[in-house]
């Protein structure tokens, strides 16, 4: 499975959502309450061995599908 | 306190045959509202309507018998509630009118023959009551300016059936409990059905604050008296701390002592929190040292509060009781909680009251004061402060430190979630749009609203194009567009989930479960005026909730207890509900199976919430807590009433008058 298909099947395994569309804000559409955010993170953290720093924790990484996938994928090129 | 409930019919109709087919049924609907008033079942039959009545007596318990009727006119009147200013209503009345009786029902008859259904604007009360007007058939419905008490209504073609509780219009047999799609929907989001709505297909609700007349061959035709006028203009720009105290202090005696008037003895829940220490101070005052006072007790920490309810009983002297509520009783409660709530519920938190309200009776009492209210007039709550800072924000919606306000106000949350830019994620839902009427709700809305994320496709369906949020704000007056923010959500708040769940669900019906009458001093409408006239700092000063009460309770009420953090009232689900100490209906009634059959939400999904929450060793958020309220107590709700909710030997036992 490709990343985006991985937290894709998270989400919906965790919060119940299937229906949202890759730019679609999370926290704004509901899909991730700020708590919900918290155990996403988690997620990313174990399922692709990296550590978040509390400067990431931005929207511009992890508030959509697509802001993930860039994010992963710029911080995959940096290690 | 008590239950009502009638039905209309053509007039002109022979005696046996109207005998025939609307006596059985008024049996019925007044018998299932026996726990309302288990002192006196009473029906009447007329020509054109029959009325029925279940007796909780409490005022002139000898002659306040129900259905009453005027003797000149043979106007009746059926009444659940009181009306606390009967005595001065009286003085003014007994010139006109031969008052037989020294009942507050009674003082109805004579006002409405004074000024007719206007005659509302001279109550100060709660009440829910129907006069049937035999001049020209006529029916008059009304109900008090916060529905404190609940009003039911369905119509079939030239029958209208009207009742205290839906379950006595199921009763009789005028529809079949049927779960409204849109009514469902409604409450995933505001927590309530809508101020005009129920629960069921068909079965509609008077609201608060309104008059109606179901006049011959025409539709009932409602009109709204009383809503919360918070204006701009009403603010009185010259108050002083000095004197919004000496006014409060003045109104809020009033208050007490008018809700004290009973022939029976009037005791009150004490929660351990500002609002019911402060009744409970006042009103021991004014009995000399012999209230009584109730509160309910948890196991765990994080809902438990005994320790200052304890502080407060002791500081006071009064008489206390307390009941302990595990996590496996309101599992148990639950089904019967539904039953009386006729709601779906986003919380567990009416089951203790339902317990609560049963200790209460097994003390033989019947009448309770409670401190609900005084977080809406007197802004309370965290989602006024929530309103001040997003207002506050929107005036600068670029800036990044006022988002950081948030983390004063919401202190117990992760830190992930606080970085100023996931704040402003988060918390900037419409932050560009302030003047929106909906502004200050839009966090709770979004948020309750996540339970539908678990609805099935099928029900997805019914609904679609239906904008529940949508719907209820076209209902609201145009003034309230114009108010300021706060007064814009305190406005909200009254309107949903004030009367439609806490006075309702977790209030009215919890209550007289057990035959027991709730008084609101804080919901004395002469306390909203006041309110209406504070400028906003004295109620919220800047982050300080409830400023003015506050002050004010610094006299009367132990300091650990003003001081203390406001504490939000809450009771266990997922520990009650799923996992080793889940009752067996719960499995029953979750199970895939069942979920598909019902049809409201999607079985497969609800089986993995209920097998995550069943293993999870972390705490259940506030997002899977309230999906598994929701979720439990609409499938408890689509069974509630299959079975016939009179009992034939109760039906037996009301007591028809003859006109």
């Amino acid at each position: 499975m490709d990343t985006r298909s991985v937290i894709r099947s998270f989400i919906g395994e965790t919060f119940f959502v299937e229906d949202f569309a890759d730019a679609d804000s999370f926290l704004q559409k509901g899909v991730i309450d700020s708590t919900g955010m918290l155990e996403l993170v988690a997620f990313i953290e174990e399922r692709f061995s990296i550590k978040l720093d509390d400067a990431e924790l931005v929207p511009q990484n992890l508030d959509s599908l697509d802001n993930i996938c860039h994010f992963l994928e710029t911080k995959q090129k940096k290690t | 306190m008590c239950g009502i409930a009638g039905v209309t019919f053509a007039r002109g109709l022979p005696r046996a045959d109207a005998h025939a087919r609307y006596e059985p049924m008024v049996r019925r609907m007044t018998a299932s509202l026996h726990h309302r008033g288990p002192d006196a079942l009473r029906g009447i039959l007329l020509d054109g309507a029959a009325l029925g009545h279940a007796r909780l007596s409490i005022v002139d318990i000898a002659a306040g018998h129900q259905p009453m009727t005027d003797p000149d006119t043979g106007i009746t009147v059926v009444f659940n509630g009181e009306i606390f200013n009967h005595v001065e209503l009286r003085e003014k009345l007994r010139d006109t009118y031969p008052f037989r009786t020294r009942s507050d029902t009674e003082v109805i008859l004579a006002s409405f023959l004074a000024r007719g259904i206007d005659c509302v604007e001279d109550f100060n009360g709660q009440f829910a009551f129907a006069i049937y007007d035999p001049r020209d058939g006529s029916l008059w419905l009304a109900r008090d300016r916060y529905g404190k008490r609940p009003l039911y209504y369905f119509e079939r073609g030239d029958s209208f059936f009207f009742a205290s509780e839906a379950k006595a219009i199921f009763a009789a047999g005028a529809t079949a409990a049927e779960l409204d799609p849109r009514a469902l929907l409604t409450t995933f989001y505001l927590w309530t059905p809508g101020p005009e709505a129920s629960a069921f297909a068909g079965v509609r609700a008077l609201p608060a604050g309104h008059v109606a007349r179901l006049a011959r061959g025409k539709a009932l035709e409602a009109r709204c008296y009383w809503w919360p006028d918070l204006a701009d203009e009403r603010v009185d720009r010259g108050m002083t701390e000095a004197r919004a105290l000496e006014e409060l202090g003045a109104l809020l005696d009033d208050a007490i002592r008018l809700r004290l008037r009973a022939d029976v003895p009037v005791a009150a829940y004490l929660s351990g929190g500002i609002d019911s220490s402060l009744i409970c101070a006042l009103a021991q005052k004014q009995l000399g040292g012999s209230l009584q006072t109730f509160s309910v007790t948890f196991a765990h920490e994080r809902y438990d509060e005994r320790a200052f309810q304890k502080q407060v009983a002791d500081a006071l002297s009064t008489e206390h009781h307390a009941v302990h509520v595990a996590d496996e009783d309101i599992g148990e409660l639950l089904p019967r909680v539904v039953e009386h709530a006729e709601n779906v519920l986003l919380r567990t938190a009416p089951a203790p009251f339902f317990r609560l309200s049963a200790l209460v009776h097994d003390h033989r009492t019947k009448v309770v004061l409670t401190g609900e209210g005084a977080d809406e007039v007197f802004l309370g709550y965290d989602l006024f402060k929530e309103t001040q800072v997003r207002a506050f924000w929107a005036r600068h919606p670029r800036s990044t430190c006022r988002p950081r306000l948030f983390q004063r106000l919401y202190r117990y949350l992760p830190l992930s979630a606080q970085s100023p830019e996931m704040l402003r994620q988060f918390y900037g839902i419409g932050i560009e749009n302030p003047g929106a009427l909906e502004f200050s709700h839009l966090i709770r809305w979004t948020n309750s609203g996540r339970i539908t994320r678990f609805l099935s496709s099928a029900f997805r369906e019914k609904v679609a194009g239906f904008d529940p949020v949508g719907e209820f704000l076209r209902g609201v007056p145009d003034a309230v567009r114009r108010f300021r923010p706060l007064a814009r959500a305190q406005y909200l708040e009254i309107r949903t989930l004030l009367s439609g769940y806490l006075l309702s669900s977790q209030g009215d019906r919890m209550l007289m479960s057990n035959s027991v009458e709730g008084r609101f001093p804080f919901l004395d409408h002469r306390l909203l005026d006041l309110s209406a006239r504070l400028p906003d700092k004295l109620k919220l000063k800047v982050l300080d909730e409830k400023y003015v009460l506050k002050r004010f309770a610094d006299r009367l009420v132990p300091r650990l207890v003003t001081e203390r953090e406001k504490f939000p009232y809450r009771a266990p689900v997922a520990e009650a509900l799923v996992g080793a100490r889940a009752p067996q209906w719960s499995g029953e009634v979750l199970a895939r199976g069942a979920v598909d059959e019902v049809g409201v939400f999607d079985g497969a999904k609800v089986e993995k919430l209920v097998a995550r929450l069943s293993s999870q060793s972390t705490a259940p958020s506030e997002a899977d807590n309230m999906a598994l309220a929701a979720i439990a107590t609409t499938q408890l709700l689509a069974r509630a009433f299959r079975g016939d909710h009179a009992s034939p030997a109760r039906a037996e036992q009301v007591e028809i008058l003859r006109s």
